[in-house]
């Protein structure tokens, strides 16, 4: 792993210099929007990429013990073997990017990974997840147990009150202390774009995270009234290209919320390359938080196959997308 | 295929690189050619007609295969085309509003259902236009046409209009011609160039399918500009309407002198317009926008990018990391990759640095994007761009640096700026000299923008309900110019004739002719040269008084004292400009009966006549003071979201060469209608009678009105009308006179561009022709100060 973004000091002067024309970022997110997917194996290709991006995510009231024995198996095989073997991707280590569970859960998903003899790493949401709204102590707190707990990486929520009020200051220092109570574990910072008001305080916000040292800027809790969006990933890449540009560190971004369709995940690529570069096109730098995407993915890659290779396919998946459809469906409705 | 079973998945998921891109069907067009064995004939009289033993013009795509190929229409087709279109104008222009609003409307299902066809052939010639952008337009003017006798009364069609667009003219702007003609209830004849020609064809075609009148759209083809000059020739056509590059438009001014046409132009193609990027932008989207439409391979004009210096290193950067990995640009031909080598090595001599994505090709048609960094407005590569991919790189230090530097350019076509800062966006959109004003944003067009380019950039207004004037005349005026054919004359020679000289008598010194000054920047004077005219009494009998005998000096004295006052004066207020001209009519009436007596002794006309006519002038003058705030833009109704607006402009500095015809009231008239506007005039006197004019001097004088803002030089005719046509700040001349004064302005004023309003009066007293300067019609009024005005319009897009 490369070295990780150390943070710098708090550069006040930059955040208020930072402008962004809402309209000109919409028709940019249009031009994105009507780019030209790839079709045939680079569709299949970057559907797979995309696999190995994926954060696999239940953020539920009712996870218990096995349902995230479920979750963590199929994050360690995410896409049928034999469709894998067709393509001569079977041995190239395609699993999703991490598992993605609340603090509770972590315990129960490392010792599956573990029996499952896999590396892959568990992230936790923490400090008080969605809302951020519980005193700083606990959610400090949180973050050590999670980590104390075996989980590699921390998706934090910042407090949307400092953001509104434009006390990045503020807003910097509660970062940086979760920075330090992760330790050696990777910090995702959640900056929940749907509360955020407007395009200039989103990058406003990404660049006080990257300053206080976040590994990845996350656009939302899943949680929001508006998730994931285009235009707002176009802010927030912006604001981590401009970051890298005076700083020489790659930040990660991981969009997550109402990311549903492979469709959809092809489009993310193509955002991602267009702003970023090929660079940021691995799960190191790049994460997409979702549940039921995989199940999705995995329907096209199987649907490729009927197409382009012409084996007959029957649709062996939906056993397990069921669980998928189901977790999304919770998540949803809370 | 055989590429594609190399590059495995893994491969792929390695590189995540892009697929091949998709190649474009084209399969509907093509067949729409076959239909037509590839040989497209010219459409007359709601047909093709495919004449033989014509040349004909082949036409390839951008991979040099061959499309099709067009006739090369000669002389007869021209005139059987042109007895068409006329038949074609009767049959349109009897219909009512509602009917022919309904053939556009029609057009557009007809394009819903062969949209298909229409875009996939203007790819295919290289004229990209997407349907949707045609429906837009087509929509537009239905509602125009449908409107135009309740919403423009008293206005009706010229007759047959003769569009003519340049070989790199879009089809977009071919149609922001042909439409509005159409619409107005004109017929129109399609020039189209090269690349448009197959498209024209093929809406034309499907024009005839909606119900359009045979003959009234028409398009012939030819093989250069030549064919432009000889439809113009044609006496069924009432005016020429160009659009396309500056050189074949001055080419067509050139070649149409004479002939009695008028003709409008818009050089939209080439223009250098500048894309300013204050330190308050959102730099990042500035960037990503400049890099997609600098880099363009067809573009419409030159981009120069001025940047703060504050947010230059800035802009830098980005232009880097942003620029990394683009590919090169296809050129044209090898010739331009020539001019853009030169450009390059030229650029790097003076120690311009540049931004390529990567290294250039020893040799061929292409060319990296290219950022040429440290430009200054007077380098060889930004004063004459190249073609190609290159984009000058510029820097200012303030808000009114930034505007002065955009403004550098002869050209006035449109503006890019970006800042966040309202103030400062709308600032700059007034002060900057072009049609149009793009606030965070770039070549956005919609055919609701009255759009006329300034300075070197055009003479007419496109878009818009001004727009639509162009093909329009007062119900009441007759057309401004016989037609004719050019007479071969010197224009080196014209207006050079020495007046005779004035040698000293010995008549009573009592009663001798009295002499009158002419009156520069405030201040009545004598000539530079020192030497007179004798002013003739109306029965030719004696002389009545001596005026100075003006000339190229005058002129620039005049022009140098006007520009200094004329900013100033268009931005007063309008009450402010209507104070000073309601005091201008209360001089004029305080002087009544010395102006009168002017009148009586200079034409004979009888007192009471005479103090008629200064009753009218100062009816007249007080009519402009009231419209100086009634002269107004507004918003615009854009189909996308945010704010469209529309200023009036003053267009700067008019020269008015005035008529014989009520020598008072038509002066006052002409200069109300241009200071009304917060225009500057330079006023020459008719020749015959130019006491009235002289005499106005003194109620200038007790004015309020700026030192500068009007000046009268009196002296021959044709001599004035050389200085003025040769001035290169006067926008616009106004021309009473002769057949060859007119013909000597159309040829003349190609460069920089001016705006002409000619008219051909005779030297016989004809007391029935011409307007007539008595009436006080509101569209009497209205066209004077339409033609005084160039619009320019300002979208600032909002989400």
């Amino acid at each position: 792993m490369a070295a990780r973004n150390p943070g710098m000091k708090l550069d006040l002067e930059w955040v208020s210099k930072v402008r962004v024309n809402t309209q000109a970022v919409l028709k940019r997110a249009q031009h994105i929007q009507g780019q030209k997917i790839p079709k045939k194996q680079w569709q299949a290709a970057w559907l797979l990429k995309a696999v190995t991006c994926i954060d696999l995510t239940t953020l539920a009231g009712d996870d218990t013990p096995s349902n995230i024995h479920r979750l963590c198996l199929k994050a360690v095989q995410p896409i049928r073997y034999d469709l894998l073997k067709k393509m001569d991707m079977h041995n190239k280590g395609v699993t999703t990017a991490a598992v993605c569970v609340y603090p509770s859960r972590v315990g129960e998903a490392v010792i599956t990974l573990k029996a499952a003899n896999s590396s892959l790493p568990v992230a936790s949401v923490a400090t008080g997840f969605p809302a951020g709204q519980t005193p700083l102590e606990t959610r400090l707190q949180e973050v050590r147990m999670a980590v104390a707990h075996g989980a590699s990486e921390i998706d934090i929520v910042i407090n949307r009150k400092l953001a509104l009020a434009g006390q990045w200051e503020a807003m910097y220092d509660e970062i940086h202390q979760f920075r330090e109570a992760c330790g050696d574990a990777h910090m995702k910072t959640i900056l929940a774009i749907g509360e955020l008001g407007t395009f200039t305080n989103i990058y406003k916000a990404s660049l006080v995270a990257m300053m206080a040292g976040s590994d990845f800027i996350k656009t939302s809790t899943g949680k929001e009234v508006v998730n994931a969006t285009y235009p707002v990933a176009i802010v927030m890449v912006r604001a981590i290209r401009d970051y890298y540009l005076f700083t020489g560190q790659k930040v990660g971004f991981k969009p997550a919320g109402g990311i549903r369709t492979a469709q959809e995940s092809l489009l993310w690529f193509t955002l991602i390359k267009e702003e970023l570069g090929n660079d940021w096109l691995c799960p190191h730098l790049f994460r997409l938080g979702a549940s039921s995407l995989l199940a999705d993915i995995e329907r096209q890659v199987g649907f490729q196959h009927i197409q382009y290779i012409s084996i007959p396919y029957f649709p062996a998946y939906k056993y397990v997308s069921f669980n998928f459809f189901f977790f999304f469906y919770r998540s949803t409705i809370m | 295929m055989a590429g594609n079973t190399i590059k495995t998945v893994h491969d792929i998921f390695q590189s995540m690189e892009y697929g091949p891109a998709a190649t474009p069907s084209y399969a509907t067009a093509q067949a729409w050619l076959d239909r037509h064995s590839r040989s497209l004939g010219l459409f007359i009289d709601g047909k093709f007609v495919c004449p033989a033993d014509r040349q004909r013009r082949p036409l390839t795509d951008s991979k040099g295969v061959d499309v099709c190929s067009t006739v090369c229409a000669v002389e007869d087709d021209i005139s059987q085309c042109a007895s068409s279109a006329l038949n074609g104008f009767k049959a349109w222009s009897v219909l009512s509003c509602y009917q022919r609003a309904k053939v556009l409307l029609r057009l557009v299902s007809v394009l819903g259902q062969h949209g298909q066809c229409v875009s996939e052939l203007c790819e295919l010639c290289g004229a990209s236009c997407s349907s949707s952008t045609l429906i837009r337009q087509l929509q537009y003017y239905s509602s125009w046409a449908q409107l135009r006798d309740t919403l423009i009364t008293n206005w009706t069609p010229l007759g047959v209009v003769a569009v003519v667009v340049s070989d790199d003219c879009s089809l977009y702007s071919l149609m922001l011609k042909v439409l509005p003609a159409l619409a107005m209830g004109n017929s129109v004849i399609i020039v189209p160039g090269l690349n448009t020609a197959p498209p024209a064809l093929l809406l034309a075609q499907l024009f005839i399918g909606a119900g359009l009148p045979a003959g009234a759209l028409n398009v012939l083809t030819g093989s250069d500009m030549s064919l432009c000059a000889k439809v113009a020739q044609n006496p069924n056509i009432s005016h020429v309407t160009y659009s396309g590059n500056k050189q074949d438009g001055v080419m067509l001014c050139k070649a149409t002198a004479g002939m009695g046409v008028p003709l409008s132009v818009s050089p939209c193609i080439g223009a250098t317009c500048p894309f300013i990027i204050f330190e308050s932008a959102d730099i990042d989207s500035a960037v990503d926008e400049v890099i997609e439409t600098a880099f363009k391979k067809k573009r419409e004009v030159h981009w120069v990018l001025c940047v703060q210096e504050s947010i230059v290193d800035s802009v830098v950067t980005r232009l880097k990391l942003r620029m990394a990995g683009m590919k090169c640009v296809a050129l044209r031909s090898d010739g331009d990759r020539v001019l853009v080598d030169a450009a390059i090595q030229e650029a790097q001599q003076q120690g311009a640095t540049l931004i390529q994505p990567c290294s250039v090709p020893p040799s061929g048609a292409q060319y990296p994007p290219t950022v040429l960094c440290g430009a200054a407005p007077s380098s060889p590569f930004v004063v004459c761009p190249a073609p190609g991919p290159l984009l000058p790189l510029m820097t200012f230090r303030t808000h009114t640096e930034g505007v002065t530097i955009g403004n550098h350019t002869p050209h006035g076509q449109a503006a890019s700026i970006w800042t966040e800062d309202l103030t400062l966006a709308l600032e700059t959109a007034r002060s900057l000299s072009v049609g149009s004003v793009w606030v965070n944003s770039h070549s956005v067009s919609d055919p609701c923008m009255p759009v006329s380019g300034h300075k070197d950039s055009g003479t007419c207004t496109d878009g818009g309900q001004e727009g639509l004037y162009q093909f329009l005349r007062l119900r009441s005026s007759p057309p401004p110019l016989p037609r004719s054919s050019p007479v071969s004359m010197d224009y080196s020679n014209f207006g050079t004739a020495a007046c005779p000289a004035i040698i000293p008598d010995d008549s009573d010194p009592a009663s001798a002719p009295k002499p009158y000054p002419q009156f520069v920047g405030g201040k009545a004077c004598k000539s530079v040269s020192g030497c007179s005219l004798a002013v003739q009494s109306p029965g030719g009998s004696g002389v009545l008084a001596y005026c100075p005998d003006g000339g190229k000096k005058d002129v620039r004295n005049a022009v140098e004292a006007a520009i200094k006052v004329q900013p100033g004066w268009m931005k007063k207020s309008p009450s402010a400009r209507a104070q000073s001209l309601y005091s201008l009519a209360k001089g004029l009436e305080a002087k009544r009966r010395d102006i009168a007596a002017s009148i009586n002794v200079q034409t004979g006309l009888s007192m009471d006549e005479a103090e008629k006519e200064v009753e009218l002038g100062i009816a007249r003058l007080s009519d402009w003071a009231a419209y100086c705030d009634k002269v107004q833009g507004g918003a615009l109704p854009m189909p996308q979201s945010g704010s469209a607006l529309s200023f009036p402009e003053a267009l700067g500095v008019l020269g008015v060469v005035l008529p014989d015809k009520n020598p008072l009231l038509s002066m006052v008239t002409l200069l109300g209608a241009a200071i009304a506007t917060g225009n500057a005039v330079v006023m020459v006197p008719c020749q015959k009678y130019p006491l009235p004019a002289l005499a106005f001097i003194q109620v200038l004088q007790s004015s309020d009105l700026p030192a500068g803002l009007v000046n009268i030089i009196s002296g021959g005719r044709d001599q004035m009308t050389v200085a003025l046509a040769n001035h290169s700040v006067i926008k616009a001349i106004w021309y009473w006179g002769s057949a060859e004064g007119c013909q000597y302005l159309q040829h003349t004023c190609t460069s920089p561009l001016k705006t002409l309003r000619l008219f051909c009066q005779k030297d016989e007293e004809g007391k029935d022709e011409g307007k007539d300067w008595t009436q006080s019609h509101p569209s009497f009024m209205e066209e004077m100060w339409r033609n005084a005005v160039q619009w320019k319009s300002v979208w600032i897009p909002t989400a």
